[in-house]
């Protein structure tokens, strides 16, 4: 297969960055799209070039660090898939793909395909966690915790946090990202104690660092490597409606 | 925690659930109306019967008051949360798709505040025409306003006729996305409703625009 490549490149977060077009030569339908990037970046440094950067480690859909947009979809095509798990064999001989990094104020561009989300790990430290010190850990029976509770509560917490759904939405909204974190928290018995001061600081942080609101347009549901859905924002909200009636703290 | 009301309605999701409550309330309060505005299919008498008893009505002062309240919350909010939305994505993408898979974006959902901001001028103008239109005297009784013959006279001009239709499938646009989005906004989230909200939304809005839009319509073919 020969894939043409329409890729953003930037050197650094105050140069001025621009497309340059490179042909992917010998793809193999079998090739994940960062092994694809792989061989034209061997090919670049041959020719005394710099690689293109983008950012990955696990390399198997579980880590979070990979991600960018394929052809104006983050994490390309696929649903349910990061883009280290998409494969060539999705596209057709002589395609042409348009490679750009996230965009969102609160997320700069570091170098090419790379962007700074370190934002998201803000979010965490406002109140992403529980400080109350519970003791020596109970008996796995003595907490109960029901079963929509703890599968709702599971799924929240899959969240990997690669950031598609800020590059997917129009308003580059974190919603999904930081509602899936309250949520992991909100509906198991760990999270109760800390419950409205979380969910107030956490969107006070995502506000800060620059995101959008939601408009309820799901775009980031559908492009979620892990298909977290948005019904965590609706949790979000009421989480939030009830610390603002409610909070004594 | 500082959190005086203000700042915590002026955050992201505090914003939203201002928006999502008067658009709702606003999307109430528009059942209401057609349902009485419908009375004009009922004939002249009826028709001023219930304008009267609704202008006549003690509390129809602090209500309209009320009314006037939702629109400039959930005006003003939209408005600002639409620049803020605007800033948090300075750079544009070269390229950007629609998802597909589970997205909800429709046209409607993409057009809010063209809409919004269209609905907003057509009832500047529509309340001038009918609330501050012309005015005239029942035959039967001195005190009752004769608002059917204001309605028959605004509607006789295809010109209004196209002009109201035209906005009152406007008004539906901005509900088809609307309603659900409202309801998400303030919290609603149920394993089996909210899957069918998107498809009530529609329904809704379709009968909503449609009544509306309906009125003038019949008036001009019918006199
Ligand atoms: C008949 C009058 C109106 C009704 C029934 C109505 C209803 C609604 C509803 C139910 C929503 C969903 C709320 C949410 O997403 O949480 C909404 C959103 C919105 N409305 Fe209205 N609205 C009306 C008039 C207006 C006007 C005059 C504007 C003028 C600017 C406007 C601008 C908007 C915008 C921009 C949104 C989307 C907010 C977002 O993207 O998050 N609306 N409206
Ligand atoms: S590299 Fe770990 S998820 Fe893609």
């Amino acid at each position: 297969m020969r894939i043409f490549l329409k890729v953003w490149r930037q050197a650094s977060p105050d140069a001025q960055g621009r497309f340059v077009d490179y042909t992917a030569e010998d793809v193999s339908p079998d090739m994940s799209f960062l092994e694809m990037l792989d061989v034209v970046n061997e090919r670049l440094i041959m020719q005394g070039e710099d690689p293109i950067a983008f950012d990955s480690d696990c390399r198997e859909g579980i880590c979070g660090t990979c991600g960018f947009m394929v052809s104006g979809i983050a994490h390309g095509p696929d649903p349910g898939t990061t883009v280290c798990q998409l494969h060539m064999r999705r596209f057709k001989d002589g395609m042409r793909l348009t490679l750009e990094p996230w965009r969102a104020r609160a997320f700069q561009v570091l170098k090419d395909l790379v962007v700074d989300r370190s934002a998201f790990d803000r979010i965490i430290q406002a109140g992403g966690y529980t400080s109350v010190n519970v003791g020596g850990a109970p008996d796995g029976n003595a907490v109960l915790v029901g079963k929509t509770a703890s599968d709702k509560a599971m799924d929240s917490a899959a969240c990997i946090g690669c950031g598609a759904c800020v590059a997917a939405c129009k308003n580059a909204s974190a919603a999904l990202f930081t509602s899936a974190k309250i949520s992991q928290m909100a509906l198991l018995p760990q999270g109760q104690v800390e419950r409205f001061q979380r969910v107030v600081k956490m969107v006070d942080r995502h506000d800060e660092e620059g995101f959008g609101s939601c408009s309820n347009e799901g775009e980031c549901e559908a492009v979620c490597p892990k298909e977290i859905p948005i019904t965590n924002i609706a949790r979000m909200n009421r989480e939030y409606f009830r610390a603002l009636l409610f909070s004594r703290d | 925690m500082s959190s005086p009301i203000r700042r915590v309605l002026s955050s992201t999701v505090g914003t939203k659930l201002l928006i999502g409550l008067t658009g709702l309330a606003l999307f109430v309060y528009l059942i209401i109306h057609l349902a009485g505005n419908a009375l004009i299919f009922a004939g002249q008498d009826a028709f001023n019967v219930y304008a009267h008893a609704l202008i006549s009505n003690p509390l129809i002062i602090p209500l309209e008051i009320g009314l006037l309240l939702l629109f400039l919350v959930h005006i003003y909010k939209a408005i600002t949360n639409y620049v803020k939305n605007l800033a948090a994505r300075p750079e544009a993408y070269d390229k950007k798709a629609y998802a597909g898979h589970t997205s909800r974006k429709s046209v409607a959902s993409s057009t809010m505040i063209v809409t919004g901001i269209i609905v907003a001028v057509f009832l500047i103008i529509h309340v001038k025409q009918f609330k501050f239109g012309s005015y005239y005297q029942t035959v039967a009784d001195a005190g009752v306003r004769d608002l059917y013959r204001t309605e028959i006279e605004v509607f006789s001009n295809p010109f209004w006729v196209a002009f109201y239709v035209m906005a009152t499938l406007l008004v539906g646009l901005h509900l088809r996305h609307g309603i659900a989005s409202g309801f998400q906004s303030i919290g609603f989230d149920h394993p089996m409703y909210t899957r069918r909200l998107t498809m009530w939304s529609l329904v809704l809005a379709v009968i909503i625009s449609g009544g509306l839009a309906a009125i003038p319509v019949w008036v001009y073919f019918t006199h």
